[in-house]
């Protein structure tokens, strides 16, 4: 049991511009995932997710502890916004949204001829109620930020307003992740079973599994699945087990031990969707002895990332240059890769007057597959700069209370990699909820605020590249690697989503070669 | 001769002097001393669980927390979840409403009774089909190597079930998996359920059964074959052989009477193992079972959870031990 709790709704999130890589295949494979080969109609898609039966939930809006449940609900229940391809947001059941001039009011048009499952039409003041619902949740604060339950109201029948405290051009954004429609006044005890307006709906639901069937009339265009049958794993090699037994036709997010268990076999493809988890070493920058900028740019340079991605990501992954958000098409890669150079990171140290004396503890958890050993390789890595790092594995609820936020050095992962500004926003500004390193830099600050208040994309984009640089030179991350997501599929799935993080839940454009 | 003169196992067991009763209220009066014995160990078993989820890091609120989650989120729902409060009135609380059939709510305030109503009886039919087959695998391998003591088959059966008791269930349920599934493509590789909650195919069960059934046969012919070797070592058997009956006969009817009560003890013990391995081999073929809850709920710090799970499996082990008690009494009678 190497799956955790944490893993499926962080080890979710997000988006990127990603290109689909299929690693290894039978000879349809150059047809397979959108890449050829005309759709066909029908057929059920069996498909197998990740979860465990304590933490099965029906609630959209609640603690989505299982991969399994939140695949159910994003096929049943449509987000405001999606992760998109080429835009790092597209519509949903929100056709269009603008902004008012300064940035802090959001109008979002609900999609022409919406209806729930039950025939009846989406209205504004559903999604009010909905949105309202989820901000009142006890993450509401995190996953709708800067924005107050009665800030969100109706106008007309089909726009939704959304006022935010500050200005936030990147409010759309936040609207893609857990922002699931239900109709108004839906009671809580109905909730499982409610009508969505998703392109699937509910035929039954048992101990995490599910049958969906294909709703015809669905807003977003055509499905082409007659059916998907969820059913929940609690270890991925079960999951990597039935797919290679011919149980089930897709193992969604199986990860790389699976991954390379099944890239021996000729038949199956190996989906990998590239800048899905972040897995960086978070360092104290208020105090303690990660404190000295000096210090943190050495522990960046004594790093060698090309083996973290190689032993720890088992390949399956691609080396990160301490900047978080690398799936955002603003991310900046005109800025140069740092390199192992373990000569100026001494340097460094000295001029700092680092103590080469001490032991310093990493501490780290087993929530996803490869962090303790991340630390493990990282420890031995350092060892070679001459600093002593002793690694510390906690159980994954004291980390959360005791180190997480709080700790001078420690592991951590996202796997919600929607954009530069979302890390920004969350854990890097100062006073930001999840300042993970306890981070304030005015500069950064300052350039933050430019890039939400600015409208036009190329004046955005610059500022975006300055917030990069000072997040690059500063910032309390090392952020060595990104591991991929990887779903393993079988020869006649086509059209999986290409996309990282919540871009694999969306499921309306597989069709089956059989 | 006859056997009349020459059983004096049968003599014992049915005393002349105790009339049927006086034996059923003998019994009846032991059976409750069991029980209440059980009903007060199962009662201390609890509160020890209850306790060492208290010691474990973290608690329910934190390990089902969302990252988001301010801390006056997580005091709320720490308070919700009455994680406030004093340990040991959380248990006084849990307990009484016990007998009532009351199991609590999980720390994702799903009720107790709802989370366990399908994969218990998957479990139940699991750890039964294997309990069974294990039984009667251990009598027949058992008998088959008391035939000829000390014989080929004997010595076979004597290494193979020391062999089968020493592999754990993980690697018994890799060996099946990967010859009769991924190798030969005969069995399905994982349990799939349908709209009901339960298997879609009894093909399905073979693979866990079978992984469960190996080592628990392993123990349980050593127990069967040991006591029927204790059995033959007596002056009726030996009697018996001397008189010249069928081996057959001998074993049958002369020295697996005996042998039951050590035997019945024996696979009663191998319940718990049953149910203990189910975790694992649940895991393994993603079978719907309490195993995979439990699994979670260790995780989870979700004490109401692991209490239930373990009260279920504590009352199913209570029902096998009390059977086997019933064996010995009614196999020794008086003479315990």
């Amino acid at each position: 049991m190497d799956w955790s709790r944490r893993q499926v709704l962080w080890a979710g999130g997000g988006m990127g511009a990603a290109a689909l890589l299929t690693a290894c295949g039978g000879g349809d494979r150059a047809r397979s995932s959108g890449s050829g080969g005309k759709p066909r109609k029908g057929g059920t898609l069996r498909i197998g997710a990740l979860g465990r039966s304590s933490a099965i939930t029906r609630d959209p809006h609640g603690t989505q502890g299982n991969e399994s449940d939140y695949l159910v609900i994003a096929l049943v229940h449509d987000t405001l916004t999606a992760p998109g391809l080429k835009d790092n947001t597209v519509g949903r059941l929100a056709s269009s949204w603008k902004p008012s001039k300064d940035l802090t009011t959001w109008r979002f048009t609900v999609a022409k001829g919406a209806t729930f499952h039950d025939g009846t039409p989406v209205t504004a003041d559903d999604v009010v109620w909905s949105l309202r619902r989820l901000r009142n949740t006890p993450a509401g604060a995190a996953r709708l930020p800067g924005i107050k339950a009665d800030h969100i109201t109706a106008e007309g029948k089909d726009t939704v307003v959304l006022v935010s405290d500050f200005a936030n051009a990147e409010l759309p954004l936040l609207t893609r992740l857990s922002t699931f429609v239900l109709k108004k006044n839906t009671p809580d005890k109905d909730i499982a079973e409610a009508p969505g307006t998703g392109p699937f709906r509910l035929d039954w639901y048992r101990g995490g599994n599910a049958r969906l069937l294909r709703n015809a009339h669905w807003h977003g265009g055509p499905v082409h699945l007659d059916a998907i049958e969820v059913t929940m794993f609690e270890s991925p090699q079960a999951m990597a087990n039935a797919l290679m037994s011919g149980q089930i036709d897709v193992a969604s997010n199986a990860g790389a031990v699976a991954a390379r268990t099944a890239a021996a076999r000729k038949d199956i493809q190996v989906v990998r969707r590239p800048n899905d988890m972040a897995m960086p070493l978070v360092m104290r920058t208020s105090g303690g002895p990660f404190a000295d900028p000096g210090v943190r740019a050495a522990m960046k340079l004594i790093v060698d990332r090309k083996a973290m991605v190689r032993q720890v990501l088992s390949g399956y992954g691609t080396v990160a240059n301490d900047i978080l958000g690398t799936g955002d098409p603003d991310y900046a890669t005109s800025i140069p890769q740092r390199h192992r150079d373990l000569a100026r990171a001494r340097k460094l140290l000295k001029d700092a007057g680092f103590d080469f004396s001490r032991t310093y503890e990493l501490v780290t958890t087993e929530d996803v597959p490869g962090l303790a050993e991340s630390a493990t390789l990282f420890a031995s890595q350092a060892r070679e700069a001459g600093i002593k790092v002793k690694v510390v594995k906690q159980e994954s609820g004291t980390f959360y209370q005791k180190t997480w936020l709080k700790g001078d050095f420690y592991t951590n992962y996202w796997g919600t990699n929607d954009s530069v500004v979302f890390f920004a926003s969350k854990t890097m500004t100062t006073g930001s909820g999840q300042n993970e390193a306890d981070w304030s830099d005015e500069a950064f600050d300052a350039a933050y605020h430019k890039v939400l208040a600015t409208p036009g994309p190329k004046a955005r984009t610059a500022a975006l590249h300055d917030l990069q640089q000072i997040e690059y030179d500063r910032s309390g991350y090392l952020l060595w690697g990104m591991a991929d997501g990887i779903d393993l599929a079988a020869p006649a799935v086509h059209g999986l989503p290409q996309l990282p993080g919540y871009g694999r839940v969306q499921l309306e454009n597989v069709w089956l070669a059989r | 001769m006859t056997g009349t003169t020459t059983r004096p196992a049968e003599a014992a067991v049915r005393p002349v002097a105790a009339s049927a009763t006086r034996r059923a209220g003998l019994l009846a009066l032991r059976g409750a001393a069991v029980l209440g014995k059980r009903l007060l160990m199962l009662l201390v078993l609890l509160a020890v669980v209850f306790a060492a989820i208290e010691l474990l890091p973290g608690d329910a609120a934190s390990a089902t927390s969302e990252r988001g989650e301010g801390a006056a989120g997580l005091a709320a729902r720490r308070h919700l979840l009455g994680l406030d409060r004093p340990v040991w009135e959380r248990f006084a609380d849990w307990i009484t409403a016990l007998p009532t059939g009351g199991l609590g709510t999980s720390a994702r305030g799903e009720r107790v009774t709802d989370l366990l109503a399908a994969p218990l009886p998957n479990t139940v039919l699991l750890g039964g089909t294997a309990f069974v087959l294990t039984v009667l695998a251990a009598l027949a391998v058992g008998l088959g190597a008391s035939a000829r003591p000390r014989g080929i088959v004997d010595r076979v059966v004597d290494l193979t079930s020391t062999a089968g008791f020493a592999l754990p269930e993980f690697v018994v349920s890799i060996g099946l998996l990967l010859v009769l599934s991924l190798w030969t493509g005969w069995l399905p590789a994982a349990t799939v359920t349908g709209a009901d909650g339960a298997p879609a195919t009894w093909s399905m069960l073979v693979m866990p059964v079978l992984a469960l059934t190996v080592p628990q046969t392993g123990w349980n012919t050593r127990i069967v074959r040991a006591a029927l070797a204790d059995q033959a070592a007596t002056p009726h058997v030996e009697a018996a052989r001397l008189d010249g009956l069928s081996t057959g006969r001998i074993l049958l009817r002369h020295a697996l009477p005996g042998a039951w009560p050590a035997i019945a003890t024996g696979i009663a013990t191998s319940t718990g193992m049953l149910l203990g391995g189910t975790v694992v081999v649940e895991t393994l073929f993603n079978y719907p079972g309490i195993g995979t809850v439990l699994a979670g709920a260790v995780a989870d710090r979700d004490t109401p959870v692991i209490a239930a799970v373990v009260a279920c499996a504590a009352a199913l082990i209570t029902v096998v031990l009390l059977l086997a008690d019933l064996v010995r009494a009614r196999t020794l009678g008086a003479r315990s």
